[in-house]
């Protein structure tokens, strides 16, 4: 590896540098804190359980400090990623013949070494041109959203570490340094979930986020470890750009499962799937995302859309050929773990859409649909639509980023105006009215708002160009274009008659009307009529360097939530086909590279069935949505018409299929009771009996050397008396202690040694 | 042994030992001569000197590997890393001892480092008994000066009386060895003794025993191997704290230096007499002090509450981890010579680090208790996170260099059939993680009487803790692999003989 700035083989290990020095910079010299009561006003309202404590809070400098630290990591990472994105635009033939890579051998493992490196291809391009950038807008979000959190400093820590992780990620070249990435997300998830651990439902939250992921991590973990064991390598242009291999890997029977026709590289490809499962929230593994959101929400961003779930449906497209292996599904043949991909996605896909209907709570609804989201990619995956799925990853991450840096600004600004209410409550002036809403008012809650659209208009039209974009509001949005091409590639294959195909386009289809649907139900009950609640009626931002850094990266994101989607226009489709893409799909025809030639599919024409179906989807969704939500608003004390309309499917829906209360009656009380078992009968009883034992002998053993070794030693030579002080006559007067005790020891050992060492030859024996 | 002799095709095997030499009358000068406000300078005067010893044996030595000044010395490339290993060593401890107020401001303390290293530095090379035993009394003698310096100090006093008896005592044991290998043999020359053995003993190995074990009682003692090591625990607490870390890192990878090299040419693996292969019973009797170097080590560190006697402990222990590399070599692999030289490399980092640590802790606190360090990390959190990293790779943790370290040598030993060594030796490191981790425990988690007062760091400090640290981090993650071929290159040289 050479040091040389100007090489874009070089840079690339750069890229996770600058968030990963801000980490270490603001956890070891920026974060500074004094210790003020609980009771303070600095330490804001989560301190409960704190009475009569200190706690910390951030010092002023140290605040600024942090802040400027993490936002010049961020930059630099930023900095670095373009500058190599840019130069492999530049680049003729990148992805096929050139890609820039660079490693060094890391640790000998018997005769090979095991390499580690860097290594960027058109799909790390696209990854590095969005990660950076929505990372950035949610650095500048974050300034305000966090101006006045007690430990800002540490969260600036932490959400750059986070960027770091992503990025590390992002470039690495083989499957070990990027689960390292994938793991000190998983960690730093942990912490930025249960940042506000005060809240008990915040620290379950995140116990329950690393837990859940975990479960899949350690599947994803075995199949690295297969993945190494079968091919001797973890690098991934050796094993993808490599169809032989991955031939002899589809062909050989797997060491589990292996009689029942699955081979190694469907059980690897499967192992790996599980991960992803986990780390994007697919059913059944979903669990935690929602929950995710009791972080801040510049966490839920960027766990929502920059980094975490986005990394998941990266490592898919990275290890795409590893799954296709043994399978072609041009022509309708899917391997084992592209069924998976292809059944697990879209029935989260229209699973999650349903759920999401049902939700009060402004932040639930997105997290939700970000499952769907990512049940679409899964599912364009599991048909081969890897590009298409790579689209759509980059759309959804702008304008999910937007949408909840938005609800973000709708919460803070109900927050803002419960505190404007509040104070005037306090004042006396009519202190019947909010009696009932101290304590349990939720400023998350759809049903408290409405009309926020005269109050916060910048955050009602950048919330609206994000919710047109996810429900794929035609041709002006990104969220159309990425999704249109999922399901054109579906409907290709639907064309030619392939089961997997049709499920994917109609449950797809549905999902993405339910989108619509509610993404306008969300839009209108938040902003659209009048203020239902005294809050929403005083909420707003406010004025100053708060406002504006919440407002800023919405407006930045917002346009990238309509143009985004520009870049990957069919050249065929019409009047805008010519316009944007005149000679290709530039998308298209960037990252279709990032495959070995005998892997790379084709985009199929643009057909009229999938684009009207898109359409019909998408209008009729809005439409549906306008009628019930728009057309006369809710007012004040009225119900949701859903309620009346669905009946008890709406309970259901709201309680998300009860599949929280099924984990915690299938695992987590059957787990618990174990673990009181194991507690009190094997750990208590038996191991600890053991352990015990072991310990009182070990003490014991460690009590007698002691004694051997002073008093022993000491007591022996106090116990040998004159002989040994007239034997070493000039050492006695020396008075030094127990050297001459140390010595007989000595003499005593070689002694020993020596008669055994004697005795072990024969040679004595044959003497004598 | 060479009929023409050029003194310069000779010289360039001995630069180092003329600039030490050098050096040591620069520093008697100015001590002598640079009046009594500029002594601290001193230490940073010997520094820089050090450090720039250290790099000339990788820039200018002889062209061919072979024994020089009738047959004195061997220029080696093993024998070149070991050199630079402890010149360093000695140079980080000139820069620790700067602020030591005991022994910081006297010059000839600097000499005697200086003398002392000389001294570590020809027995790395050393290829005669004769050598071998003026270096090893080149090293000893300014080392028991160096123990005693503190002479108000009654601890440090009897420490070095005990370290000089105890020295004295197994350099006579050990010299009674060199005699009887050169009463039989007629030959001092470390390389041409085995081939004299045949003809002097006939096929009765007792003689070779005989020696054998004397020798090992002398290295035994230098390395603090168990059942020699009972003046460790003593001397490391009483000496100075400099000369505490120095004794720990240069003397003893000089020690080992001297070890491999005797072991390997003197009872090479074809040395068969009567039915005894030479090398299995040495490597059966290192083996077996390597166990009970390891286990006695830890198991008496468990109960330590002083933080240097810890460290006298451990530094036992990790005598014993490199004996297990030691008893690989009868693989005759350079796998395992290199694992020993880098376990000393980074052992000299990560140990001169941790008593950088309690050097400066006891000097702010004049407490050397574990238990009041407790809230060093919020005294000052830099010293607390030196200290962490140094403890870290002791224990074998990465990405701390430690681990590395004993990869290397647990692997050396499986590679070498040796698994029931490696398995003692892991769950050796096992039992140890528990008292090192106790420390770390202490610093960030627990609170001491002293937890208000903020610990300053000087300049020198702060550069001994940040290049310690910084050198342990890189030979645990990206430098591991270059310099373990750079030493496996080396043992080539070795065991190609």
């Amino acid at each position: 590896m050479e040091v040389n700035f100007s090489d874009p083989n070089f840079l690339p290990w750069l890229i996770p540098v600058g968030p990963l020095l801000a980490f270490f910079i603001i956890t070891l010299a920026t974060n500074r804190a004094r210790l003020v009561p609980a009771t303070s006003h600095e330490y804001g309202g989560h301190h409960p359980d704190y009475e009569g404590m200190l706690v910390p809070v951030a010092t002023v400098p140290s605040r600024i400090l942090s802040v400027t630290v993490g936002l010049a990591g961020v930059i630099m990472a930023l900095f670095f990623s373009y500058t190599v994105a840019f130069s492999a635009f530049g680049e003729h033939g990148f992805g096929a013949e050139v890609v820039y890579a660079s490693n060094i051998a890391w640790m000998a493992t018997g005769d090979t070494a095991f390499r580690l490196g860097v290594f960027v291809d058109p799909l790390t391009v696209i990854m590095l041109i969005m990660v950076p950038l929505a990372v950035l807008m949610i650095f500048i979000y974050s300034i305000g959203y966090m101006a006045h959190d007690p430990r800002q400093s540490r969260f600036f820590a932490l959400i750059s570490l986070f960027a770091g992780a992503m990025l590390t990620l992002v470039v690495a070249d083989n499957l070990l340094l990027l689960f390292v990435g994938w793991e000190v997300m998983g960690l730093c998830s942990y912490m930025l979930i249960g940042f506000w651990f005060e809240k008990k439902s915040a620290y379950k939250a995140a116990i329950k986020a690393f837990i859940t992921t975990r479960v899949a991590d350690v599947v994803m973990l075995l199949g690295i470890v297969y993945l190494y064991y079968a091919t001797g390598t973890l690098n991934f242009r050796d094993i993808l750009y490599n169809p032989e291999l991955l031939e002899q890997l589809a062909a050989t029977p797997a060491l589990i499962f292996g009689s029942w026709g699955i081979s190694a590289a469907s059980i690897i490809g499967i192992f790996l799937i599980v991960g992803t499962i986990g780390k994007s929230a697919q059913f059944p593994l979903h669990v935690w995302l929602p929950d995710a959101m009791e972080g801040p929400t510049p966490v839920s961003a960027m766990i929502h859309a920059a980094a975490m779930v986005s990394a998941g449906i990266y490592a898919i497209i990275r290890i795409y050929p590893l799954l296709e292996a043994g399978g072609n599904p041009h022509y309708g043949i899917l391997s084992q773990p592209m069924v998976l991909m292809a059944v697990v996605g879209s029935f989260t896909a229209l699973f999650a859409a349903t759920i999401a209907v049902a939700q009060n709570d402004v932040k639930r609804v997105l997290a939700y649909s970000t499952i769907s989201q990512l049940g679409f990619m899964m599912a364009a995956l599991g048909i081969g639509a890897y590009i298409a799925a790579a689209f759509h990853l980059i759309t959804h991450a702008f304008f999910k980023a937007l949408l909840f840096m938005a609800s973000g600004s709708v919460i803070h600004g109900m927050e803002h105006g419960e505190h404007h209410v509040h104070e005037h409550a306090a004042h006396g002036h009519d202190d019947h009215h909010h009696d009932d809403h101290h304590g349990h008012f939720d400023p998350q809650d759809m049903m408290n708002m409405g009309g926020l659209r005269k109050t916060m208009p910048v955050t009602f039209i950048t919330f609206l160009i994000g919710g047109f974009s996810l429900a794929g509001f035609p041709l002006i949005t990104a969220g159309f274009w990425s999704k249109d091409e999922i399901l054109a590639d579906a409907f290709y294959g639907l064309t030619k008659g392939y089961g997997a195909h049709a499920l994917v386009f109609i449950m797809l289809a549905v999902a993405a009307f339910l989108t619509a649907f509610y993404t306008m139900r969300q839009l209108g009950l938040t902003f659209w009529g009048e203020p239902r609640t005294e809050v929403a009626k005083h909420a707003n931002l406010g004025r100053g360097l708060v406002s504006f850094t919440m407002t800023l990266p919405l407006i930045i994101l917002a346009f990238f939530a309509i143009t985004a989607g520009f870049v990957g226009v069919p050249p065929d489709f019409p009047i805008l086909g010519p316009i944007f893409s005149p000679e290709h799909n530039a998308f298209h025809y960037f990252v279709i590279e990032t495959l070995h030639p005998a892997f790379q599919a084709e985009a199929p024409a643009v057909n009229a069935i999938p684009v009207l179906t898109s359409f019909v989807v998408a209008l009729g969704g809005l439409g549906l949505g306008w009628w019930m939500y728009w057309r006369k608003p809710l007012v004040a004390g009225e119900e949701d018409p859903l309620v009346g309309i669905l009946g008890p499917v709406h309970t259901v829906l709201k309680n998300k299929y009860y599949i929280d209360e099924i984990y915690v009656a299938v695992f987590v009380k059957p787990s618990q009771a174990f673990s009181r078992f194991v507690i009190d009968f094997i750990d208590r009883g038996i191991l600890d009996g053991i352990l015990h034992t072991i310990a009182r002998v070990a003490t014991w053993i460690g009590d007698l050397f002691k004694v051997l070794n002073t008093w022993l030693i000491d007591g022996v030579g106090d116990g040998i008396p004159d002989g040994i002080f007239d034997f070493g006559g000039w050492v006695r007067r020396i008075q030094t202690g127990h050297v001459q005790e140390y010595l007989l020891v000595v003499l005593g050992a070689v002694l020993v040694i020596g008669i055994i060492l004697a005795l072990s030859t024969g040679i004595l024996q044959a003497a004598g | 042994m060479e009929a023409s002799f050029d003194f310069w095709t000779h010289l360039p095997a001995v630069i180092p030992e003329l600039l030490l030499t050098v050096l040591a009358v620069v520093v008697l000068l100015l001590d002598l001569y640079g009046g009594k406000e500029n002594r601290r300078n001193i230490a940073f005067v010997s520094a820089i000197g050090l450090a720039a010893i250290a790099v000339t044996p990788l820039i200018w030595g002889p062209s061919e590997q072979q024994v020089f000044w009738g047959g004195m010395v061997r220029y080696d490339l093993i024998a070149q890393i070991f050199k630079v290993m402890i010149i360093i060593g000695a140079s980080i401890t000139c820069l620790m001892a700067a602020d030591d107020s005991e022994v910081g401001h006297k010059g000839e303390f600097y000499l005697i480092v200086i003398v002392a290293t000389l001294g570590a530095s020809l027995i790395a090379a050393a290829a005669d008994l004769i050598m071998v035993f003026v270096g090893l009394e080149t090293l000893s003698i300014p080392l028991y000066i160096l123990a005693a310096f503190r002479r108000d100090d009654e601890r440090s006093s009897e420490s070095g009386m005990k370290y000089f008896l105890f020295g004295a005592f197994s350099s006579g044991v050990m010299l009674y060895g060199f005699s009887l290998l050169y009463g039989f043999t007629g030959e001092t020359n470390i390389y041409t003794l085995s081939q004299a053995f045949p003809a002097a003993v006939a096929d009765n190995p007792l003689p070779l025993i005989g020696a054998l074990l004397m020798l090992l009682v002398g290295f035994g003692f230098k390395v603090s191997m168990v059942p020699f090591h009972f003046w460790t625990p003593d001397v490391y607490e009483g000496a100075p704290t400099p000369v505490t870390a120095y004794v720990s890192v240069a003397s003893k990878a000089a020690s080992f230096a001297l070890l491999v090299r005797v072991l390997l040419a003197v009872f090479p693996v074809t040395l068969v007499i009567g039915q005894e292969n030479l090398q299995t019973l040495w490597v059966n009797l290192v083996s077996v002090l390597a166990i009970v170097t390891m286990t006695i080590g830890n198991v008496l560190a468990l109960r330590q509450t002083n933080i240097k006697r810890l460290l006298a402990y451990s530094s036992i222990a990790q005598a014993g981890y490199v004996l297990v590399g030691v008893a690989a070599m009868q693989s005759q692999s350079d796998y395992s010579v290199a694992s020993v030289a880098f376990y000393l490399l980074m052992y000299t980092f990560t140990n001169l680090g941790a008593f950088a640590g309690v050097l400066i802790f006891s000097e702010t606190t004049g407490s050397e208790n574990i238990k009041d360090m407790g809230g060093l990390s919020r005294r000052n959190p830099w010293l607390a996170l030196g200290m962490t990293i140094a403890i870290l790779s002791l224990a074998g943790i990465p990405p701390a260099a430690g681990f590395f370290g004993k990869f290397y040598l647990f692997t050396a030993a499986v590679n070498a059939n040796m698994v029931l060594l490696a398995i003692i030796a892991v769950l050796n490191a096992i039992v140890a993680l528990y008292y090192y981790l106790i420390v770390i425990k202490v610093m960030y988690v627990d609170r001491s009487q002293y937890d208000s007062q903020s610990i300053a760091l000087s300049r020198s400090t702060l550069w001994v803790i940040g290049l310690t640290s910084i050198a342990v981090l890189l030979l645990g993650t990206f430098g591991a692999q270059p310099f373990f071929d750079w030493a496996a290159q080396g043992a080539q040289a070795l065991l190609a003989l």
